[in-house]
């Protein structure tokens, strides 16, 4: 499949046309040291390192920017090039401290490495060595310039990968290089530091000691450690990480670069998230209550508690009186073994796993009539994409890494970035993006504007974008008070902004809508999601993804965390085959949804509950409701690596071992499922969740014998439409892709319906919950170095807001709904629209669903200052 | 804001020279310069404002070159030719002079705030040499007594 | 051997560029007018398609007047004039080689042929937005180029539809910060896209990625001066000066120890002897002659007996040099060579961008061996290392800066080692190299 040959070192190389040299050569198993490159990246030629000698060529030549011509007879250790690397080792280490005893990088160091190689033993400077001191008084000349990034300018190479990684990936502008010649220096701008959501890539890419972090400083030697590959779980990008431990203790986290995904990238939170497992306060033994409190217990004296009252309650309730609540970051194989615990053991088909929903929504009707869920996009489809819509999402901080394939369609391709949200994201900085604010509760709206716009510009042609003429003009009769300068009104984005979307979208060849949880969190999402559709059918070819919330949903989704849903989004027509295998008889009562459940609960109708990695009385959008409904339980069970909102009201706790202290299988975004192994042994009494599910099924009377993950996943990926081994440590890097939706909707466009938000003079703010900076969730909070880049919740408003309300920065504000209230620190926002209060969901302290309304359409609160 | 609009109005007038805006940090940085005789980190900020940039690019960008100090200097901004023409007719004599009838160090501003004396690189005076550059204008051909002369002109005018 | 009697000589100046430099209103546009400015101009854009124009600057054998030598019409060849991308022309102004001064010459004096002579060039590439970046410390040709341009405006020279031919140029004047390796061609598009000055590899050449990616020649001032001339006279008429490859006139910088240093211009193949004792009239105190660096300080010395080389790029390539900027430095019997040498890797070491390793390691460490060796601290192992570093320095780098610096280094080690040696030994210099403030 390659196009032509060079000789490299008397080898036959392949090339495919437009590759480099280094490129070419480095695909044939030959080796040739490089400083400066990254393979994301575009060739320098900086360090000149990667010099070789092409016949014909009066120089040596870079073969990182040398692109291969056919015939090319390329020599890569003759005299001359060696005589030529061993001339800029000597440069770069004329004035390197070599102080590698002291160096973070010393065993992993690619000038320790090269230099090893190439024998270099000696110097023939006699100078003293140049040194960017950072203070008179010390030896160490180390400088931070960032909440983790430590700067050593005497080490520094010079290769600029930090400050391209920077820039050219992150499209950042928090590092730079100033001053020339040899006194190049690497630094933020002035009066900064460098802070941006993948500051760790610099340190990790820094070929020397550099750039190093405090997370990994000091701590351990790097050839005394053991390494796991894992998955990150703390968004549903995916990303492969390598977990670093010596004596089963957690070191770091490093990107497992994975060209299909990460690109080997990792964001500061998938980076440094880690950190929470190592965390003191995790739950180590057994919890029962007792008189009232919580008391550690043994493993054997839960189970008998747990087995007492279920048998107890089973007397009184058929299964339904069960429930089962999973967070969606659980492994596939726990997501598997909790549903099969909750259908076959207990008898329930109350199982969900989406614990931030207000409103019962027709999951049937999503998943057939409008192809809600994954499109089987991928990230190439992102990144080969000319125009991409980012909907309802804060793609920067929900998933960074697709934010990073997004920025990379715009520099490779030329893409276009539409972003249409309530707030202001970051991810409209330096993307050239049109960026839409409109008012809360009016997006779909400003979608349904936009798909007008567009059909009003292909209308000559409609057949072009695969519609029918009577298509436009139904459109536009059942829409006509969702356009033009009606729709501004409604939104407040302006009809020239529409227009130049409109523009974009009618000449767009390939183009992929990302929604996230600013979409999926709205009530009434079912008519946003109408509006995308609509939207997604006027392109010519488009794909449209849901951005799931959190890691595992596409997992759980496809795994029977769903009331209606068994294994693989088999109804229960279908449940023949579960019975077969999980040997006996399956309800086919149709379950309760998170709200059905708790509305349950309230009635009396539902008395017990195992909630696994989970945590409703925290997530819940009505957190005084989802409190005092679930104290009312006889039975509550849960399980978790820490002492949740929901575990505080537990009756029996079961300690959780997280992510690293197991193994099994995740789903992104994609579809796609990858393997993730075990890199540590559970802590104390900890156990993983499979073990834990099985010791409960065989004290309540089922065993399954599946002890293992391994186990669960061999019977479980049968269930799921992919062709994967049935050991999941053959899974290949890439994973395989379930594939959901495949095909372009056709036909006409779906009727949307606004809800019109109401004003209310007494509530004149309406609620946002976003990510803090450098956080996801409520687990990160347990990570010393994030905390470093946000350390407190805030409570955020227009500056302008602020004036008025005479609110200061830092200033203690309160927050009041009809439902609660909360205190927090005023945050002044520049960008922040005026009307709107956005809370970060990342700590407990400052809980913003306590403010919320199951039953409301939107949350709108008051403020005044303490 | 430190920079004037007569300043700002001439930085985005260069905006408007260029296909690109970037391309007028360099006018923008002469300009900061010309009104205040160095930078510091708030003109960068305005210069990047006006021209719609980035802080960072306007501040890598001065401290690459030779011609936006970050520091005041004196009235009178000294700068000997140190390279190889003007050396081969003595400018290091000159430059040693200058010091010493100034009563500075390399690169100090005298205590009257009236002089700074620095060595450059070649300034292209090659054929006239000896030379130095004071602020923008060039002297030639210089000797001692063209340059005492110089000194008494610039103390007299004060 | 070298003595001030071999100064008798019947050289003459051949003044094409320099023929009314020397006229105190010449940059004056009317004045300029008279003397026949914009002539040509409107020659071109009246009565010349743009392929004839390229094709006579090729007949004329013009090569690049900056330092390589290139032949200009050639170089204009390259650009892809069909492509959709503007194309863009940029002067090159930014005259910073040691010994070099001439482009500053008819920026001061003649910058109404300078601005015509990038006219010239815009049009043979269809170029509509040229560029003029002039060296930020020269502050009078700065001044005098820019109000040439406005004069050039005002009378239709420049801006849309020129003389109703229906073509547009814009001219900007671009100025530097105050950086050599701006000079690269390279370098000063990073520099004139508002960015640091750091050089970038090649390929992709200007001509195909220049400036904003697009199309891009770099034309050095002495270059496009000619070109008014070579459109008034004809190709055969440039190309009859000069010798049979190196065609017409060039201005040279004489300094140093010469009693009359200056810029003159002569036809390409005089001897080195004439220019240096016949026009910039010999040796200062009549002094034997030490060696002579013919073209800016990153071209190797020639040395006495090599006066006799032709100053045509052959001849002066054949003598181990090269004619580069022009930039000719003359030195008496007792200049110090190796404080030469300190003094121009000083220079390398200031002006070296720090993209790639071995020109921003390389220049500083030899500065810093040549500085030791000038104040008595060297150690004969020093000579060794001083050539290795520069070879390993000398074509491993991004652009010719790291060569630039590697040259005098090799090249005075090359004639004059037993200085090198002196110094070491007797940890001082042989030559009182004081010299004294001139002239009185």
């Amino acid at each position: 499949m390659t196009d032509f040959t060079i000789t490299v070192n008397d080898q036959t190389v392949p090339v495919n046309k437009g590759q480099t040299v280094l490129q070419a050569a480095l695909n044939a198993g030959i080796d040739i040291p490089v400083f400066c490159w990254h393979p994301q990246m575009d060739p320098v030629g900086a360090c000149r390192i990667c010099l070789v000698e092409i016949e014909k060529f009066p120089k040596l030549q870079v073969a990182c920017a040398t692109v291969a011509q056919e015939g090319m007879v390329v020599h890569t250790e003759s005299p001359k090039v060696v005589k030529a690397r061993r001339g800029v080792l000597e440069f770069i280490l004329a004035h390197h401290p070599l102080d590698c005893p002291t160096c973070d990088k010393g065993g992993e160091c690619d000038l320790q490495n090269i230099t090893f190689k190439y024998g270099l033993d000696y110097s023939r400077l006699k100078e003293p060595k140049h040194r960017y001191i950072v203070d008179e008084e010390s030896t160490f000349d180390d400088l931070r310039i960032g909440p983790e990034v430590i700067r050593n300018q005497n080490r520094c190479i010079h290769c600029y990968r930090c400050t391209r990684i920077v820039d050219e990936v992150a499209f950042e502008d928090d590092l730079g290089a100033y001053q020339r010649g040899n006194h190049t220096e690497i630094l933020p701008p002035p009066g900064k530091e460098i802070r941006n959501l993948y500051s760790g890539n610099v340190v990790e890419y820094c070929p020397v000691g550099a750039l190093t972090n405090t997370d990994w400083r000091y701590k351990v030697r790097v050839w005394l450690t053991e390494q796991t590959p894992v998955v990150c779980t703390l968004c549903p990008d995916g990303c492969n990480m390598t977990l670093w431990t010596y004596h089963d203790k957690l070191y770091r986290a490093t990107a497992r670069p994975n060209d299909a995904i990460d690109k080997g990238f990792l964001c500061d939170i998938g980076r440094y998230g880690y950190q929470y497992m190592t965390s003191s306060d995790r739950l180590k033994k057994p919890m029962v209550r007792k008189e009232g409190e919580l008391v550690e217990t043994s493993w054997g004296e839960a189970l008998e508690y747990i087995k007492t009252h279920t048998d107890d309650l089973k007397k009184k309730l058929s299964g339904s009186g069960f429930f089962g609540f999973i967070g969606a970051g659980a492994y596939n194989e726990e997501i598997y073994s909790f549903q099969r615990f909750l259908r076959r053991v207990i008898g329930t088909n109350n199982i969900d796993y989406r614990l931030n929903r207000k409103r019962h929504l027709d999951y049937d009707k999503e998943i057939t009539d409008r192809k809600l869920g994954p499109d089987s996009a991928t990230y190439d489809d992102i990144e080969t994409a000319d125009t991409i819509v980012v909907f309802g999402s804060d793609l920067h901080s929900e998933n960074p890494i697709t934010a990073l394939r997004v920025k990379r369609a715009i520099r490779y391709n030329g893409a276009k970035l539409i972003i249409i949200n309530p707030v202001p994201t970051h991810l409209a900085v330096r993307t050239d993006a049109i960026e839409a604010i409109h008012k809360p509760g009016t997006g779909g709206v400003a979608l349904t504007a936009i798909t007008a716009a567009v059909l009003d510009r292909i209308k000559g042609d409609p057949s072009s974008h695969g519609l029918a003429a009577g298509d436009i003009a139904d459109f536009n009769s059942k829409h006509s008070d969702y356009s033009g300068d009606k729709a501004a009104q409604l939104t407040g984005i302006d009809t020239t902004t529409i227009d130049k979307i409109a523009d974009i979208v009618s000449k767009s060849e390939s183009a992929v809508i990302l929604t996230g949880a600013f979409f999926g969190r709205d009530p009434w999402r079912d008519s946003l999601l109408v509006a995308a559709t609509n939207l997604r059918k006027a392109f010519k070819r488009c794909l449209l993804v849901t951005m799931p919330d959190e890691s595992n949903v596409f997992g759980a989704e496809w795994l029977g965390a769903l009331p209606n849903r068994l294994p693989g989004q088999i109804g229960f027509e279908g449940k023949g085959r579960f019975e077969d295998a999980w040997r006996g008889p399956l309800t086919d009562m149709v379950g309760k949804d998170t709200i059905g459940i708790l509305e349950a609960i309230n009635e009396d109708e539902i008395e017990c509950g195992f909630v696994l990695q989970s945590d409703p009385v925290r997530k819940f959008p009505d957190g005084g409701y989802a409190r005092s409904v679930m104290e009312k339980l006889k039975l509550l069970v849960v399980i978790d690596s820490f002492m949740t909102d929901t575990a505080r009201i537990a009756d029996v706790i079961l300690p959780l071992a997280p992510f690293a202290e197991s193994e099994g299988t995740r789903t992104n975004w994609e579809g796609r499922i990858q393997y993730s192994a075990r890199a540590l042994k559970p802590l104390a009494e900890s156990k993983p969740a499979c073990e834990i599910i099985e010791l409960l099924s065989d004290k309540l009377g089922t065993a399954f014998q599946q002890m293992s993950p391994l186990d669960v996943y061999s019977e479980m990926i049968g269930f799921l439409p992919v062709d994967a081994p049935s050991n999941f440590e053959r899974l290949p890097q890439a994973g395989v892709q379930i594939k959901a939706n495949p095909e372009q909707p056709i036909g006409g466009f779906s009727t949307f319906q606004f809800n019109p938000v109401d004003s209310n003079e007494e509530f004149p703010f309406h609620l946002v919950t976003v990510n803090a900076d450098h956080h996801r969730g409520t687990l990160t909070k347990r990570s010393e170095s994030l905390m470093n880049f946000c350390s407190e919740p805030y409570i955020g408003l227009n500056q302008d807001d602020a004036d008025k309300l005479k609110l200061s920065e830092g200033d203690l504000v309160k927050v009041e709904s009809k439902f609660g209230k909360v205190v927090g620190k005023t945050r002044r926002l520049e960008d922040l629209p005026q009307g709107r209060v956005v809370i970060p969901d990342n700590f407990s302290e400052l809980a913003a669903n306590l403010l919320m309304g199951r039953k409301e359409r939107y949350d709108r609160v008051k403020l005044s200052k303490m | 804001m430190i920079l004037s609009d007569e300043t700002k109005r001439k930085i985005s007038q260069a905006k408007e020279r260029y296909p690109r805006a970037k391309s007028a940090i360099l006018p923008g940085l002469h300009a900061a310069h010309e009104e205040h005789g160095y930078l510091n980190d708030e003109m960068y900020k305005e210069i990047a404002e006006v021209l719609g940039v980035k802080f960072i690019e306007v501040a890598e960008a001065a401290s690459f070159y030779t011609l936006f100090p970050k520091a005041k200097r004196g009235k009178y901004y000294i700068q000997v030719c140190r390279n190889i023409s003007c050396a081969l007719l003595g400018s290091h004599h000159l430059t040693r002079y200058l010091l010493e009838k100034t009563g500075t160090k390399l690169g100090e501003t005298s205590a009257d705030g009236l002089f700074t004396v620095v060595e450059v690189e070649c300034l292209g005076s090659c054929c006239t040499a000896p030379m130095m550059q004071v602020n923008e204008k060039y002297y030639e051909n210089l000797t001692i007594e063209k340059v005492d002369k110089l000194l008494d002109d610039w103390r007299n005018a004060e | 051997m070298t003595g001030a009697t071999q100064n008798k000589s019947n050289a003459r100046e051949t003044r094409v560029l320099l023929e009314h430099v020397g006229d105190p209103n010449l940059h004056k546009i009317e004045h300029a007018i008279e003397l026949g400015a914009y002539k040509a101009w409107e020659k071109v854009l009246k009565e010349v398609k743009r392929e004839e124009l390229v094709q006579w600057v090729k007949d004329s054998g013009l090569r690049g007047r900056g330092g390589a030598g290139f032949p200009t019409g050639v170089k204009w060849g390259f650009v892809p004039v069909n492509s959709p991308k503007p194309k863009y022309l940029c002067c090159n102004a930014d005259e910073s080689e040691p010994g070099t001064c001439k482009d500053r010459v008819l920026m001061e004096n003649d910058p109404h042929t300078v601005i015509e002579g990038c006219m010239i060039a815009a049009f043979a590439i269809d170029c509509h937005t040229a560029f003029f970046y002039v060296r930020g410390e020269y502050d009078l040709s700065m001044r005098r180029i820019k109000k040439a341009i406005e004069e050039a405006y005002e009378k239709g020279f420049l801006g849309k539809n020129i003389m109703g031919t229906g073509y547009d140029l814009d001219l900007v004047l671009h100025r530097g910060g105050g950086a050599y390796i701006c000079g690269e061609e390279t370098a000063l598009l990073s520099s004139l896209e508002g960015e640091k000055g750091l050089s970038r590899l090649k390929p992709p050449f200007p001509a195909i990625e220049g400036l904003y990616a697009c199309p891009t020649v770099v034309n050095n001032v002495e270059t496009v001066s000619n070109l008014p001339r070579i459109v008034l006279k004809g190709a055969a008429w440039y190309a009859g000066m000069g010798t049979e490859k190196s065609k017409g006139t060039r201005l040279f910088s004489v300094s140093g120890h010469v009693k009359k240093p200056g810029n003159y211009e002569i036809e390409l193949g005089m001897t080195l002897r004439d220019l240096v004792y016949g026009l910039a009239g010999g040796i200062l105190d009549d002094k034997p002659l030490k060696c002579i660096i013919p073209g800016g300080s990153s071209t190797p010395v020639l040395m006495p007996d090599q006066l006799d080389t032709p100053l045509d790029f052959e001849s002066v390539a054949a003598a181990g040099s090269m004619l580069g900027s022009g930039g000719v430095i003359v030195m008496q019997e007792d200049t110090c060579i190796v404080w030469v040498a300190e003094i121009l890797a000083h220079f390398y070491m200031h002006e070296s961008c720090g993209k790639c390793t071995p020109c921003r390691q390389g220049t500083g460490w030899l500065y810093e061996i040549l500085h030791r060796i000038e104040n008595g601290q060297g150690k004969m192992e020093d000579l060794d290392t001083l050539l290795d570093l520069a070879d390993n320095i000398e074509g491993n780098t991004i652009c010719a800066l790291g060569d630039a610096a590697a040259v005098p280094v090799i090249s005075t080690l090359k004639h004059f080692k037993d200085e090198y040696i002196y110094h070491i030994e007797h940890k001082k210099c042989k030559h009182n190299n004081d010299f004294r403030l001139l002239p009185k």
